[in-house]
C-alpha cells in the first residue's frame, strides 16, 4: 500500500493571482485515515483533484511511493487514469445510462479482467456495500445514500491503493450520516485502503479521521489527530474553527483589569519578547459559580438556549460575549449576575500574528494555586512585568 | 502519523520547465489536439468563404475587365460605387433595403402584437380548448415558409403571371396586384409563419414569471391594469426583445417568400436582388448586397447582446408560485377561442387544404366534380409536355427526394456530431484561446443570412484553389455549405449538453482506467444520445425547408425537393409543385413529432429501461 507525498505543492488557476493551494507539504502514510479540513474554497478539493491527476499543480511534487506523478521541476504528469487512485466524487458522478452493475464493473472490464473473475469480485463489493439488490437498477432510481454506496463500490472494486473521498457526507440527511460513517470505519479497516477525504464539516473530520490537515486560504494550517487539533490548536484561525460552539476569544487589554489579573501569573511564563494579543477559552470548560473569590470573573447571563439536551448560555464580560456549554440544566435565570471560573490550564494565547503562544513549562496547572489564594503575588515574583509588558501596547 | 515536512524554499520553476510540464499534461487531453483541429477546419468552411466574399466587392471580377478598365483580380471601388452610389443603385441596392426593412419591421409589428395575446390566451386564461390551441398553434412555424406563398398564389394569383389562373380569378373575381403579389401578402405570410415563435417564446416567459410577483403587487392593492403593465410586462421584456430580434434578423434573410410573391411585380428585398445578382453574373454587386446583409445580421446581434446584457440585471429567479391560477374570461371565453381558432383556420387550415385541394384539380377554382383527379399524384400518360406520369411515379422525383435525405442528412449528422465534438473541445481545451475561437467561429454564420452565406460559398469553392478542386455542382458543396449554416445552433446545443452533463462522468471513467477512446464510445456519446438525436433531427428539418442554400448552390444533377417544387413552378406545373411541398411539410411535421418524441418524455424512459 502507498505512502503519498505531496511536497511544496501550489496551484494557480489561470487568471487568478493568489494562489489556491499554496506551498503544501505533508505525507499520507499507508493506511492512514485523513481529512482534509478547511472552509469552502480553502484549496483542499484541489488537492484531493490533484491527487488523482484530474488537475496538474503549478509548482511542486506529488509521489506515491516513490514514484513521481506530477512535477514540474521532472516535467512529467502522469494522467489519472494511470495512477490506480479511486475517487469519489461529491456528487458521485455515476454514469446515468448503465445499470449499477455495469457501473461498478465498469473498471474491471477496462482492465480485461476475465468474465467470471469480474462477476465474482462485483458481488463482492456490492454485497459488501449492501447494494446487491440494486444491480440491475439505474442510478436515478435510487437514493442519495444508495448512490453514494454505488460510487464507492465502483472504486472499491478495481481495489485502487489508495481511495480519495470528496466531501463523502455531506449530501446525506443525518440518519445516513450517521450510517455511512460507520460504513466508511467499517470500511477502512476491513479493506486496509489509504483513505484521503476532503471536508469542510468539523464533525464529518473529528468522526472519521485519524489524522485532521486543517487549511485555509490554499495553506496548511495545522495536522494531527483530531484530539491534538482540538487541544492544541496552532493558530488562531484552526482554534476558532474548530469546535462547536465556537471557542471564546477574549482582546487583552489594559482596561480589563480583573482578566489580566487572572492571566498575568500565566502570560509571565511566555517565551521572551512574545506578546500575547487575544486569549482563548473552549465554552465547555468555563465554570459557573455563585461565590465569587480572587480567581473569578463576574459575569452577566444575557442568555440560555437549549440546544435538546445541552445548553448554552450566552455572557457577557463587559463588551465580550462569551458563550458557555453544559450538560446540566443551568440553574441560574437570564439577566442574573454569575461569577465565571476559567481554569488557566485551559487558557490558550495567541500573538499579534495569531499563532498560539507555547508557555515555557507547559500543562503546569497553577490553579490549585489560585484557588487557595497562596499564589505569590506575580507583580513581586516577576518584577519585570510589573507594567505588564506581555501585553502588546497599543 | 503524517508529518509537515520542511518547507524547504524551492526555487520558481522557470519558464521552460512549467511550458514542457504543460506540454506533458496536454499530452494526455485530446480535446486539445481536437480544439486546434476544429478551430482550423471552421476558419476554413466559415471564416474563409465570409471573408473571400468580402474580398470580392473589391477586386475586379472576371468579364467586368472592360467596363471596370482593369485587369481581373485588380483593386477597384467599382462595385461600391455602383452598388451604393451610381443612378441603378435605387434598383440595386436602396430600394430592396428599403423593402426588406420595411417587411422586417412589419412582421415584427403585427406578429408580436397578435403572438403576444395568444400566449397570454394560452398560457394564463380558461379559454375554451387551451391545451389543444397550445399546440395547434404552434403548427405554422413547423411549416416552409413557401408552402403558405404557394397557397397565397393559389388563390389570389391574377392575370399580371401566365399561366395556369388563381381560384378567385377562375371564378371571376380579379384581384389587384396589392393583393396578389408584393408587400402585403409577403408580411401577412410571415406573421403567420413567425407568430408561433412569439407564442413560444413569450409563453415560456410567462410560465416561468413567478406568480407571488404578482400577488405581491395585488396584496398592495394594484389594480390588474397596474400589474400588468408594471410587473408583468418589464418581467418579459427581455423575451419580447429577443422574439423582436430574432424575427426581425430571420425576415432580413427571407428568400423564398419575395422570390415567390415579389418577382412579378418586380418588388425586390435584399435577398431575392442577391439572386438576382448572381444569376446575371454581376457577382461583384452580389458581394456588395452580401456584405450590407452581413452588417445589417451583426447590428442586429450586437443589439441583442446588449440587451441581453441589460437583461441579465433583473433576471427572475423562479419560485414555487402557483401557475395553475387563470385568469376567467367570462363571457369573453368563446370570442378569445374564435380568436385563436381564426388564426389556426387562416394559418394551417386554409393553406394546407388549398394546397391538397390544387394537386386534385385538373381547373384550378372550379369545384365541380369531374375537376376532381388524383392523376396528379399517381396517373400515368398525362397529356402533358413533360411529366407524364403523376408526381409519385416520377422517378425526377424519388431522385431529389434521395438527394435530399442523403445531402441533408449527411450534413444533419456531421454537424450533429460536430457540434457534439465542439462542445467536447470547447470545455475541455486548455487553451482559452482555442476554446473561446472555437465558440464564436462556429456562431458566425448565424450572423450571415443563408442567401448570403451561400453566395459566399459560392465565391470561395467555384473554382479550384490551391489543393480544393472546384466543389460547385457537387453535392459536396452543398453538404458543407448546410454543415457550416447550421453549426450556429448544432455548436450551441453541443456546448450546452456539455455543460450540463459537466466534467464529473468523464473525470470518474479516467480515474477507473478508460483511456479516451473508450471515455468517448463508452461515456459521453452513449449519455448524449438523446441530444445528440435532436441535433441531428433538428438541422435535418430546417435543411429540408431550407430554400436559400440550394438555390444557389444546386444544379439540376443535385436537385432537392425545394429547388425541384420551385422549378416545377417556374414550368408552370402547378398542381405537381403543390404536391412536392405538400410532400416537404409532411417530412418537416413528421421530424418534429420526432423529435418532440426523443427530447420528451422518450429519453428519461429510454434511460431508465
Amino acid at each position: 500500500m502507498p505512502t503519498i507525498t505531496l511536497t511544496n505543492l501550489t496551484k494557480c488557476y489561470d487568471g487568478n493571482t493568489e494562489p489556491s493551494v499554496d506551498q503544501v507539504s505533508l505525507t499520507v502514510e499507508d493506511g492512514e485515515f485523513m481529512c482534509l479540513l478547511g472552509p469552502s474554497g480553502c484549496g483542499k478539493t484541489t488537492i484531493l483533484r490533484m491527487i488523482a491527476g484530474i488537475e496538474h499543480s503549478t509548482s511542486g511534487e506529488i509521489a506515491v511511493d516513490d514514484l513521481v506523478v506530477d512535477s514540474v521541476h521532472q516535467s512529467c504528469f502522469i494522467p489519472p487514469e494511470k495512477r490506480r487512485i479511486g475517487l469519489v466524487f461529491q456528487n458521485y458522478a455515476l454514469w446515468p445510462h448503465m445499470t449499477v452493475e455495469r457501473n461498478v464493473d465498469f473498471g474491471l472490464r477496462l482492465q480485461k479482467v476475465p468474465a467470471q473473475e469480474r462477476k465474482e469480485r462485483c458481488v463482492d463489493v456490492m454485497s459488501k456495500l449492501r447494494i446487491l439488490e440494486y444491480a440491475d437498477r439505474y442510478p436515478s432510481q435510487l437514493s442519495g445514500g444508495q448512490q453514494q454506496r454505488v460510487a464507492l463500490a465502483r472504486m472499491l472494486a478495481v481495489n485502487p491503493g489508495v481511495l480519495l473521498l470528496d466531501e463523502p457526507l455531506s449530501n446525506l440527511d443525518a440518519t445516513l450520516r450517521l450510517e455511512m460513517r460507520a460504513e466508511l470505519r467499517r470500511l477502512h479497516q476491513t479493506f486496509g485502503t489509504t483513505i484521503i477525504f476532503v471536508s469542510h464539516d468539523q464533525w464529518e473530520a473529528m468522526t472519521l479521521a485519524n489524522t485532521i490537515a486543517v487549511m485555509n486560504k490554499g495553506q496548511l494550517q495545522q495536522i494531527g489527530t483530531p484530539d491534538e487539533i482540538y487541544a492544541e490548536p496552532s493558530n488562531r484561525f484552526v482554534a476558532e474553527f474548530i469546535g462547536n460552539p465556537k471557542i471564546n476569544l477574549i482582546k487583552l487589554k489594559e482596561s480589563n483589569d480583573e482578566l489580566m489579573n487572572l492571566a498575568s501569573h500565566i502570560l509571565a511564563r511566555l517565551p521572551e519578547s512574545k506578546f500575547a494579543d487575544v486569549c482563548a477559552i473552549r465554552p465547555e470548560e468555563i465554570i459557573l459559580t455563585d461565590t465569587a473569590n480572587a480567581n473569578t470573573l463576574p459575569m452577566n447571563i444575557e442568555n440560555i438556549m437549549p440546544t435538546g439536551g445541552s445548553w448554552v448560555i450566552e455572557l457577557s464580560l463587559d463588551e465580550d460575549r462569551l458563550f458557555h456549554s453544559t450538560q446540566s440544566r443551568p440553574k441560574w435565570r437570564e439577566g442574573e449576575q454569575i461569577n465565571a471560573y476559567l481554569p488557566t490550564h485551559s487558557l490558550h494565547f495567541f500573538d499579534h500574528d495569531e499563532k498560539r503562544l507555547v508557555l515555557s513549562e507547559t500543562h503546569l496547572d497553577y490553579s490549585h494555586l489560585l484557588l487557595s489564594s497562596a499564589l505569590p503575588n506575580p507583580k513581586k515574583a516577576n518584577p519585570k512585568n510589573t507594567n505588564q509588558p506581555f501585553v502588546k501596547q497599543a | 502519523m503524517s508529518t509537515l515536512l520542511n518547507a524547504t524554499e524551492q526555487k520558481k520553476p522557470n519558464l521552460w520547465r512549467r511550458a514542457r510540464h504543460s506540454f506533458a499534461v496536454a499530452r494526455h487531453e485530446p480535446a486539445n489536439l481536437m480544439g486546434l483541429v476544429l478551430a482550423i477546419f471552421f476558419a476554413y468552411l466559415i471564416l474563409a468563404p465570409v471573408l473571400s466574399i468580402l474580398v470580392d466587392s473589391f477586386i475586379v471580377q472576371s468579364g467586368d475587365e472592360v467596363r471596370t478598365h482593369q485587369d481581373e483580380g485588380s483593386f477597384t471601388l467599382y462595385y461600391i460605387v455602383r452598388t451604393l452610389f451610381s443612378r441603378i443603385s435605387e434598383i440595386l441596392l436602396w430600394q430592396p433595403l428599403y423593402n426588406t426593412l420595411a417587411i422586417a419591421a412589419g412582421t415584427v409589428m403585427f406578429s408580436m402584437s397578435i403572438g403576444v395575446v395568444l400566449a397570454w390566451l394560452v398560457n394564463r386564461t380558461n379559454m375554451a380548448g387551451r391545451a389543444w390551441f397550445a399546440t395547434a398553434l404552434i403548427v405554422p412555424f413547423m411549416l416552409p415558409t413557401w408552402t403558405f406563398a404557394l397557397a397565397w398564389t393559389t388563390i389570389f394569383k391574377n392575370r399580371t403571371v401566365g399561366g395556369q389562373p388563381g381560384w378567385l380569378e377562375s371564378l371571376g373575381i380579379t384581384t389587384s396586384n396589392s393583393v396578389a403579389y408584393g408587400y402585403f401578402p409577403i408580411v401577412f405570410i410571415l406573421v403567420l409563419h413567425y407568430t408561433p415563435l412569439v407564442i413560444l417564446i413569450v409563453g415560456n416567459a410567462l410560465r416561468r414569471l413567478d406568480t407571488q410577483m404578482e400577488d405581491s403587487a395585488r396584496v398592495l392593492g394594484a389594480p390588474s391594469r397596474v400589474i400588468t403593465f408594471s410587473i408583468v410586462l418589464p418581467l418579459i421584456r427581455p423575451a419580447l426583445m429577443s422574439a423582436v430580434l430574432l424575427i426581425f434578423a430571420d425576415c432580413i434573410g427571407e428568400f423564398a417568400v419575395p422570390y415567390i410573391l415579389g418577382l412579378p411585380v418586380r418588388y425586390d428585398t435584399l435577398a431575392t436582388g442577391l439572386y438576382r445578382a448572381l444569376d446575371t453574373r454581376q457577382n461583384g454587386v452580389a458581394a456588395v448586397i452580401a456584405g450590407v446583409i452581413m452588417i445589417i445580421g451583426v447590428m442586429t446581434l450586437l443589439i441583442d447582446v446588449r440587451m441581453m446584457k441589460e437583461a441579465r440585471r433583473f433576471v427572475t429567479v423562479g419560485g414555487k408560485g402557483n401557475m395553475d391560477r387563470l385568469r376567467k374570461l367570462g363571457r369573453m371565453r368563446i370570442p378569445a377561442s374564435g380568436f385563436a381558432g381564426a388564426f389556426v383556420l387562416i394559418g394551417v387550415v386554409l393553406p394546407l387544404l388549398t394546397l391538397f385541394l390544387s394537386t386534385i384539380m385538373i381547373l384550378p377554382g372550379r369545384f365541380t366534380l369531374e375537376n376532381f383527379t388524383f392523376d396528379y399524384w399517381i396517373g400515368s400518360n398525362l397529356d402533358t409536355v413533360a411529366l407524364r406520369n403523376g408526381i409519385l411515379l416520377t422517378p425526377e422525383f424519388w431522385q431529389a427526394a434521395w438527394n435530399t435525405i442523403v445531402i441533408v442528412g449527411s450534413s444533419s449528422i456531421i454537424s450533429g456530431v460536430l457540434g457534439l465534438l465542439v462542445g467536447y473541445a470547447v470545455l475541455r481545451c486548455s487553451f482559452k484561446s482555442v476554446s473561446s475561437f472555437l465558440r464564436q467561429i462556429t456562431f458566425l454564420p448565424y450572423l450571415v443570412p443563408g442567401i448570403a452565406f451561400a453566395a459566399a460559398f459560392l465565391s470561395l469553392f467555384a473554382v479550384a484553389r490551391g489543393p480544393i478542386p472546384a466543389l460547385y455542382g457537387t453535392p459536396l458543396i452543398l453538404i458543407i455549405a448546410l454543415v457550416a449554416e447550421k453549426m450556429p445552433f448544432a455548436s450551441r446545443s453541443g456546448i450546452a449538453a456539455m455543460t450540463q452533463l459537466g466534467k464529473e462522468p468523464e473525470e470518474a471513467a479516467r480515474i477507473a482506467g478508460a483511456n479516451w477512446l473508450s471515455r468517448m464510445g463508452k461515456i459521453i456519446i452513449p449519455i448524449q444520445a438523446g441530444p445528440l438525436a435532436t441535433g441531428i433531427l433538428l438541422p435535418f428539418i430546417s435543411g429540408i425547408k431550407g430554400v436559400s442554400l440550394f438555390i444557389i448552390l444546386a444544379i439540376p444533377s443535385t436537385d432537392v425537393l425545394t429547388t425541384y417544387s420551385l422549378r416545377l413552378l417556374d414550368y408552370n406545373y402547378d398542381q405537381a409543385a403543390n404536391a412536392v411541398v405538400l410532400m416537404i411539410a409532411l417530412i418537416a411535421w413528421l421530424g418534429t413529432v420526432l423529435i418532440q418524441k426523443i427530447s420528451g418524455t422518450g429519453l428519461a424512459q429510454g434511460l431508465e429501461n
